[in-house]
């Protein structure tokens, strides 16, 4: 009897298990379909939010296994710094390890405003002098070369800071090296100088309408996946101040200093050399005391003076702060994903504290498409700032670069009476359409100011450059999140109002001077004016006025005091190159700039837009029946970046619908097991 | 059934009795309300995860019926017909394989969003149709699940907007990491690259490694090849 009972509740207990499990499952499936149908209208509306992407990344990532025995690359690159400008010899040698010929194609940055006035193929003891060409008329001279079986190379400028070059018929075991020259201007800011060394091109976000992605996206090496990172880079400069230095340093790399005198040291990379993978930058300062105000360089070339000029503006004359409207903009594609990202949010946290209650502000974020966290710019007072920083901590990198959507947020294109308007726009430019962008800064900028800041080991600095020069601001560049504090402290010292406005040049009339830039910006605190010029002579005096503080201020430079230095008519043919380039933008006929462009990179030995540099060994060296393998040099990816984020990945296959079926029905049958359990106690 | 009333009973009128009961009973109390609580819980628990299970499958599924209709007004020729008014995304391609009766809709781009109702396209690849190198993922467990099924040899048929039939064959899979973006390179042959998750019986998704199966254009079926020879008189 006992053991019947038992037996029975047993099955009894059992039953009730497989019921209860049989319903919940029943339960939980009705569930299910009643949320799938849900799910239908709100799973998709909030994605119709995120829009449909309109470009892409290029997928141009190396193959495993593709091309082992490519050719080698790596540089070497020497800087003569006198005063205020540098002269950069930069080598790069391609080495081929294997037994195929090859061509070798290497897209590579320098700094937007250099002039590339020199190129040499060296083919062991022989030097082949470069030639500028008009860039159709170049590749053609290069094709037929690299057909025939000569040695030659090819440099193309595709934007005024990515350049190409390619080396034709490199044969097995050969090394063929490439120099080339330039000249810069050094960047002058807060009492310090800069020298900064481009060494990667970083992926671009190509979106619609670019239509030269292939040429400004070199192959990215997918970091640790047992190769080292490629394109090692040695680098030397001797620097020679002109007056005595306080302090020099390279942020990013480790560097021995070697002091040669008072003003003059020896910098090399202490590791001898280092992968191209982030900018170089050192810096120094001169002695407080020695800091110049005033710097008036003249070259003799041919029948004209060519002259640089660098006047400090007056110290910022103290006044009452007005109050602005501050819009903050971040760049949250995948190219920011990393140490970017947080350097860019650490930034604007420290910016958005910074605001009075006066002020007004609004923050926009954006990747594939934009969002501003306010519909309007609202006062920033301790609960908004609040909400703010909240949200910009939350905020994650991942994505595309619609920039222009997120310019459009921000810039409305209406003037204001009141008060001043700021743009400060966080971000690494990894854009391939920067043209496009700049036309839009010109169209709806009103009477805002750009504001930008450049994030990461290898920010677009044409971009950021242009872009501020268009926005009438200045460009700031964060390389690293210790140096956050400092920047955004200079940069808002800039923030309350230009320390000279309407700044005119006054020539005297017997030199004939034609200066660029045509329109000179107006000048923030810490921001020197740097004006090239060519003159017919040198007598007389130049005139130099602006507004500050709504006066008038004035000064003075006798055009004959100026120091001798070299190479200024280069940078004076850059300067005006980069002029026309920009007067483009505003409509200048296309046809009149080219020719305009060409003449001028001709008789200055420029690489341009129109223009390239090409040399070609006569004698063929491969023999016609060896094929011709082509190899595009792999770059890394910038330290910091995050290669899945910036590429994306293969589609994600799979959904957790089965774990979470698992894990339910073991939850229920523990239930149901527990209840049971219970029941038999009670 | 009189069990279960005396316990909620007991439950709710525990106070006047654990006035007068021992020690042991109270105990005995406080354990079984812990129990319930913790049933309730478990209840809760498992429902939700079953229900969230449930609702991935029966999105996925559901979805193909209505991907279905908006795949007939795409074939009578309207532009990005969507399956619903407020999707964003549409079909591009119908994929069949004849030998094991399997009828999937491919939808355009392979984020989250349209991979939960349909294989997607991955954006910037050629579509079927187009030459090239056609890549489209979608989920091991809901649409692309019989990719572990699939062999050398087998043949795919995919219809494309233009009422084209087009026979691919299969190849080869491989396994490779989700970052391999060079299979979805352009050039090459006419091919279809599908893409899921790897391994198939894995429960969590996120996994780093994908199975690729890759199958080349071969043909049209015949039905294109008359079409063509109508199209091509009609010119001449």
């Amino acid at each position: 009897m006992k053991k019947t009972g038992k037996r029975s509740l047993a099955g009894k207990i059992a039953l009730d298990m497989i019921v209860f499990v049989a319903l919940a499952v029943a339960m939980g499936v009705a569930a299910g379909v009643a949320l799938a149908g849900l799910t239908l209208v709100f799973a998709s509306q909030a994605a119709a939010a995120e829009a449909p992407q309109q470009g892409t990344l290029l997928l141009r990532p190396r193959a495993a296994g593709e091309a082992l025995n490519a050719p080698l690359l790596s540089t070497a690159v020497a800087f003569q710094v006198s005063g205020m400008v540098a002269r950069a010899h930069v080598v790069q040698t391609f080495r081929n390890p294997g037994d195929d010929w090859y061509e070798g194609v290497y897209v590579f940055p320098l700094p937007e405003n250099a002039a590339v006035d020199r190129l040499r193929l060296r083919i062991g003891e022989r030097t082949i002098e470069g030639e500028i060409q008009e860039r159709a008329t170049a590749q053609r001279t290069y094709a037929a070369a690299r057909a025939q079986g000569s040695r030659a190379v090819l440099m193309d400028q595709e934007r005024p800071n990515i350049f190409t070059t390619r080396v034709a018929n490199i044969g097995p075991r050969e090394t063929i090296v490439v120099e080339l020259e330039y000249q810069e201007t050094l960047r002058y800011q807060d009492g310090r100088f800069s020298l900064r060394f481009p060494m990667v091109v970083g992926p671009r976000y190509i979106p619609h309408g670019v239509t030269d992605a292939a040429r400004i996206t070199p192959p990215v090496l997918r970091p640790q996946e047992g190769h080292a990172p490629v394109n090692p880079v040695s680098i030397r400069v001797q620097l020679d101040a002109g007056v005595p230095l306080d302090e020099v340093s390279s942020p990013f790399h480790q560097v021995d200093i070697k002091t040669l005198g008072e003003g003059r040291r020896e910098i090399t990379l202490a590791e001898g050399n280092t992968p191209a993978n982030r900018d170089f930058v050192l810096r120094w300062a001169p002695r407080r005391a020695a800091a110049p105000q005033l710097a008036w360089f003249t070259e003799k070339q041919g029948e004209r003076y060519y002259a640089l000029l660098m006047l400090m503006p007056p110290a910022p004359a103290s006044g009452t702060r007005l109050p602005r409207e501050v819009i903050f903009v971040l760049d949250t594609s995948g190219s920011m994903a990393g140490a970017s990202i947080r350097q860019a949010r650490e930034a604007l946290v420290l910016a958005l504290e910074r605001l009075g209650p006066q002020d007004r502000f609004n923050v926009i974020e954006f990747n594939s498409t934009a969002r501003a966290l306010f519909s309007a710019a609202r006062e920033a007072s301790g609960a908004q700032v609040r909400r703010a920083i909240d949200w910009v901590r939350g905020l994650e990198a991942r994505g595309g670069t619609e920039m222009s959507a997120a310019l459009q947020l921000a810039l409305t294109g209406q003037d204001r009476s009141a008060g001043v308007r700021q743009v400060i726009f966080l971000t690494d430019g990894a854009v391939g359409n920067e043209e496009e962008l700049f036309r839009l800064i010109h169209d709806r900028l009103g009477d805002s100011r750009l504001f930008t800041v450049g994030i990461g080991s290898a920010p677009n600095s044409h971009f950021m450059r242009n872009a501020a020069e268009l926005g009438r601001g200045t460009f700031t560049y964060i390389g690293r999140i210790d140096e956050v504090g400092d920047r955004m402290v200079e940069l808002f010292a800039k923030l309350e109002a230009p320390v000279l406005k309407g700044v005119t040049l006054q020539w005297p009339d017997a030199a004939h001077a034609e200066s660029w830039p045509a329109r000179i910006p107006d000048l923030y605190a810490g921001e020197p004016l740097v004006v090239s010029a060519a003159l017919e002579q040198l007598t007389g005096e130049l005139r130099i006025s602006g507004l500050r503080a709504g006066r008038v201020w004035e000064g003075r430079v006798p055009l004959s005091t100026g120091q001798s230095g070299a190479g200024m008519a280069s940078l004076w043919a850059r300067a005006k190159v980069a002029s026309l380039m920009n007067s483009l933008r505003e409509g200048a006929p296309s046809d009149a700039v080219r020719g305009q462009v060409i003449a001028l990179a001709s008789a200055h030995r420029l690489v341009t837009r129109y223009t390239s540099f090409v040399a070609v060994e006569r004698a063929p060296a491969r023999p016609p029946e060896a094929r011709l393998e082509r190899a595009e040099m792999p770059t890394n990816l910038p330290e910091g970046w995050e290669y899945e984020k910036v590429f994306g990945e293969l589609p994600q296959g799979a959904t957790d619908s089965r774990f979470a079926l698992l894990t339910g029905l073991a939850c229920l049958l523990l239930a149901a097991a527990l209840f049971q359990w219970q029941r038999r106690l009670a | 059934m009189k069990r279960d009333r005396e316990l909620c009973l007991g439950v709710e009128c525990a106070w006047p009795e654990a006035q007068s009961g021992s020690a042991a009973t109270l105990r005995r109390r406080g354990a079984g309300r812990l129990q319930l609580i913790l049933v309730a819980l478990l209840l809760a628990l498992g429902g939700w995860q079953f229900a969230r299970g449930a609702w991935i499958q029966a999105k996925a599924w559901l979805a193909q019926v209505l991907i279905a209709q908006a795949w007939q007004r795409a074939l009578a020729g309207e532009r990005n017909a969507k399956p619903w008014a407020w999707a964003d995304t549409w079909p591009v391609a119908r994929l069949s394989i004849p030998s094991l009766g399997i009828e999937r809709y491919v939808l355009e781009g392979s984020d989250g969003a349209a991979l939960a109702f349909g294989p997607g396209h991955l954006r910037g690849t050629a579509l079927p149709g187009e030459g090239g190198n056609s890549v489209i993922g979608g989920h091991r467990d809901t649409h692309l699940a019989f990719l572990r099924a699939l062999r050398a040899g087998d043949e795919i048929v995919v219809e494309t907007r233009d009422g084209r039939r087009l026979r691919y064959v299969v190849r080869d899979a491989r396994v490779l990491d989700r970052r391999d973006l060079w299979i979805a390179g352009q050039e090459g042959p006419a091919r279809l690259t599908l893409v899921t998750c790897y391994p198939f019986d894995a429960l969590r998704a996120g996994g780093a490694q994908r199975y690729v199966v890759s199958a080349y254009a071969i043909d049209e079926l015949k039905n294109r090849g008359g079409e063509r020879a109508d199209r091509t008189s009609h010119l001449l």
